[in-house]
């Protein structure tokens, strides 16, 4: 397993900028989760690090090697791909075989690596049916016995559970989980569903756009998104967003709303008075606001909207100044819509955006 | 509610389509009938009027006549057989041999004048034939190639090809582009990734664009008979065609070289038929 560097790598299609000045190193051994909406560049990225579409400029290492120019069989590499492309004309056991094949080893080596691949797989039974034999989840087994085949020093996957229903996806998150721990691999994983990024990997490159919005561990990306876009997107349901005013009287700043002025804690009165403009978004996760039913200094003024049960939390939705807050409550507590809501923010865990530029007040 | 509707008694529009089927059905089975029962016939049972429905001697003469050499009518019509399948044959290998990289190349690469040339291809096919058969002979004629049969299989090439193109285009469109991708990761080169997994999975367009091609030459009759000046070098349509002015009144003849005629794109469908249905089954084109 090697290590995989990427600087300032570019890639456009006429004028438009698929891929913008990406930089990021992924450990050995890491398992680096690129996450974004649909378009951001996350799979463009994939594909520049397979060779599979040419740079428009940067550098991407993989090792200690250049592999800018080499072709994607030289840069030894496996991947896996959304729709699997297992070959369809070969039966399981060719599908596995043709890697090796390529790289010219020897009938029985080969017959050995697969059975050996087949059995840490369990799909021994199916080497002799053809993948349209298959159920979705073994052919997903297939197309990772055929990456992991013959030991490549890193591992791309382009969304690979995201054509599996939601029960066998949970199931091979676990297993894919594992399968990095087990082989100590280099895996960089493109998703576009963000709780599979924050349960499988060690790091995650949020993308949008074509660029990189932060680089970092799960728990940080949770705990300190650096903008707005990395606020809505990580968690769910998302971080709540409230445009809001800065107001100073002296040393103390508070948050103004239409008929209401949140206090800020001195830590946090800082922070909003690093803003460019008077411009500053609240933003708070649900876990961390706590609802009450009656006025008081320093609560927030708001009116229920809807209110989600989910069984374990019932997610209520309150309209604050134009904007939806999401509240998550004890199923136990009974709540209507339509009713005038009080809500407290814990000034250790709210984060505060300048308004003008997006970006984390910090 | 639609269920009991069309179980209710009769149902006026499946039966009209059986009906038309059946009289479609006879339109073109008929002919081939009475070309098969008129070749079996002597020439005197075959002017007989009222006509002899069922042969009352049949007789295999008109064939061993047409497949005897040593026959002037049979070493005629051999050498048109073999002056037409060897025009088809090469029309056909160097059709699929130019449409396949050409159709991989319009569905894959985005290259500068890539939908131009597509439907310069596309234009072609809006005109008759006709309306090119006096710039071609004069080009032919430039080139020295009038009379040979290379001047034909041109001609066929540069009818065929574009409809071979968009054909195979459609099969190439249709494999997922990931399949390249994994052979290229897997350790093949992009030349490879295409003869080892894209070419066996577009099999069945292969066969269906040979199909096509070897139809189209086999048939062709107007420019054949236009290029085409000397006797020993005519094709099987012009070929039966000089036959039948000569010999107008020799029917059974006729129809025994018209049945022969027809009988290696039977064959040949046939064979690749089966190659067809395999391919499509096995290949399942799509991931």
């Amino acid at each position: 397993m090697a290590k995989v560097v990427l600087q300032n790598v570019v890639k456009t299609y006429g004028t438009v900028q698929a891929v913008n000045d990406v930089s990021f190193t992924v450990g050995d051994g890491e398992f680096v989760a690129l996450v974004g909406p649909s378009g951001c560049g996350k799979t463009t990225t994939l594909n520049l690090i397979a060779g599979l579409i040419p740079m428009s400029g940067g550098d991407i290492r993989i090792g200690d090697r250049l592999v800018n120019d080499l072709d994607p069989k030289d840069r030894d590499i496996a991947m896996v791909f959304q729709n699997y492309a297992l070959y369809p004309n070969k039966t399981v056991f060719k599908n596995l075989a043709f890697p090796l094949q390529m790289r010219k080893l020897a009938r029985a080596e080969i017959a050995k690596k697969v059975t050996e691949a087949a059995r840490v797989l369990d799909i021994t039974h199916l080497l002799e049916r053809k993948p349209r034999e298959l159920s979705g989840g073994q052919q997903q087994r297939v197309a990772l016995g055929r990456a992991l085949v013959r030991d490549p020093r890193a591992f791309l996957m382009d969304e690979p559970l995201s054509n599996l229903d939601a029960k066998l996806r949970v199931q091979m998150r676990t297993e894919l989980k594992r399968f990095h721990q087990d082989l100590n691999a280099t895996v960089i994983y493109v998703t576009h569903d963000q709780l599979e990024a924050v349960t499988m990997a060690d790091k995650m490159a949020v993308m949008n756009g074509g660029s990189l919005q932060q680089y970092d561990s799960p728990k940080n990306v949770f705990d300190h998104p650096v903008n707005t876009f990395v606020a809505s997107f990580v968690g769910s349901p998302a971080m709540s967003l409230v445009p809001l005013r800065t107001v100073t009287s002296g040393d103390a700043v508070a948050l103004a709303g239409s008929d209401w002025t949140l206090p800020l804690s001195p830590a946090n009165a800082r922070k909003a008075q690093g803003a460019t403009s008077e411009q500053v978004i609240l933003g708070a996760r649900h876990s961390t606001i706590r609802m009450h039913d009656a006025a008081a200094p320093g609560l927030v003024p708001g009116r229920v909207y809807t209110v989600e049960p989910t069984g374990d939390v019932t997610f209520v939705q309150v309209h604050v100044d134009g904007a939806i807050v999401i509240v998550s409550l004890d199923p136990g507590i009974p709540i209507r819509t339509d009713t005038n809501v009080w809500l407290a923010f814990d000034q250790n865990r709210l984060h505060l955006f300048d308004g003008a530029t997006q970006m984390a007040l910090r | 509610m639609s269920d009991r509707i069309t179980r209710k008694g009769f149902d006026g529009w499946r039966w009209a389509g059986r009906v038309f089927l059946t009289l479609l059905l006879l339109f073109t089975v008929v002919p081939m009938v009475w070309m098969v029962l008129t070749s079996i016939k002597t020439q005197f049972a075959a002017m007989q009027y009222p006509p002899q429905w069922w042969p009352q001697e049949p007789t295999l003469e008109n064939y061993t006549k047409l497949l005897n050499p040593a026959n002037p009518a049979g070493a005629d019509f051999l050498r048109y057989f073999w002056n037409s399948l060897y025009i088809s044959v090469a029309t056909t290998i160097l059709g699929v041999g130019v449409a396949v990289p050409a159709a991989y190349a319009f569905s894959r690469f985005r290259f500068p004048g890539r939908t131009f040339l597509f439907f310069a291809v596309l234009l072609r096919n809006m005109f008759p034939a006709v309306v090119f058969l006096m710039p071609l002979f004069i080009l032919m004629r430039w080139m020295g190639l009038v009379g040979s049969h290379g001047s034909l299989i041109l001609t066929y090439l540069t009818f065929g090809l574009p409809l071979s193109i968009w054909l195979l285009k459609g099969f190439y469109d249709n494999i997922p582009i990931q399949l390249e991708h994994a052979a290229r990761i897997d350790g093949a080169t992009r030349f490879q990734a295409f003869v080892l997994i894209v070419l066996p999975l577009s099999t069945p367009g292969i066969i269906a664009t040979a199909i096509f091609s070897f139809i189209g030459a086999w048939n062709e009759y107007v420019y054949a008979i236009t290029f085409l000046n000397k006797k020993e070098r005519l094709t099987l349509p012009v070929g039966i065609q000089k036959y039948f002015a000569e010999f107008s009144t020799d029917w059974p003849g006729l129809m025994a070289a018209t049945f022969l005629m027809s009988v290696p794109v039977v064959v040949l469908f046939l064979v690749l038929q089966q190659y067809f249905v395999k391919a499509l089954t096995e290949g399942a084109v799509k991931a």
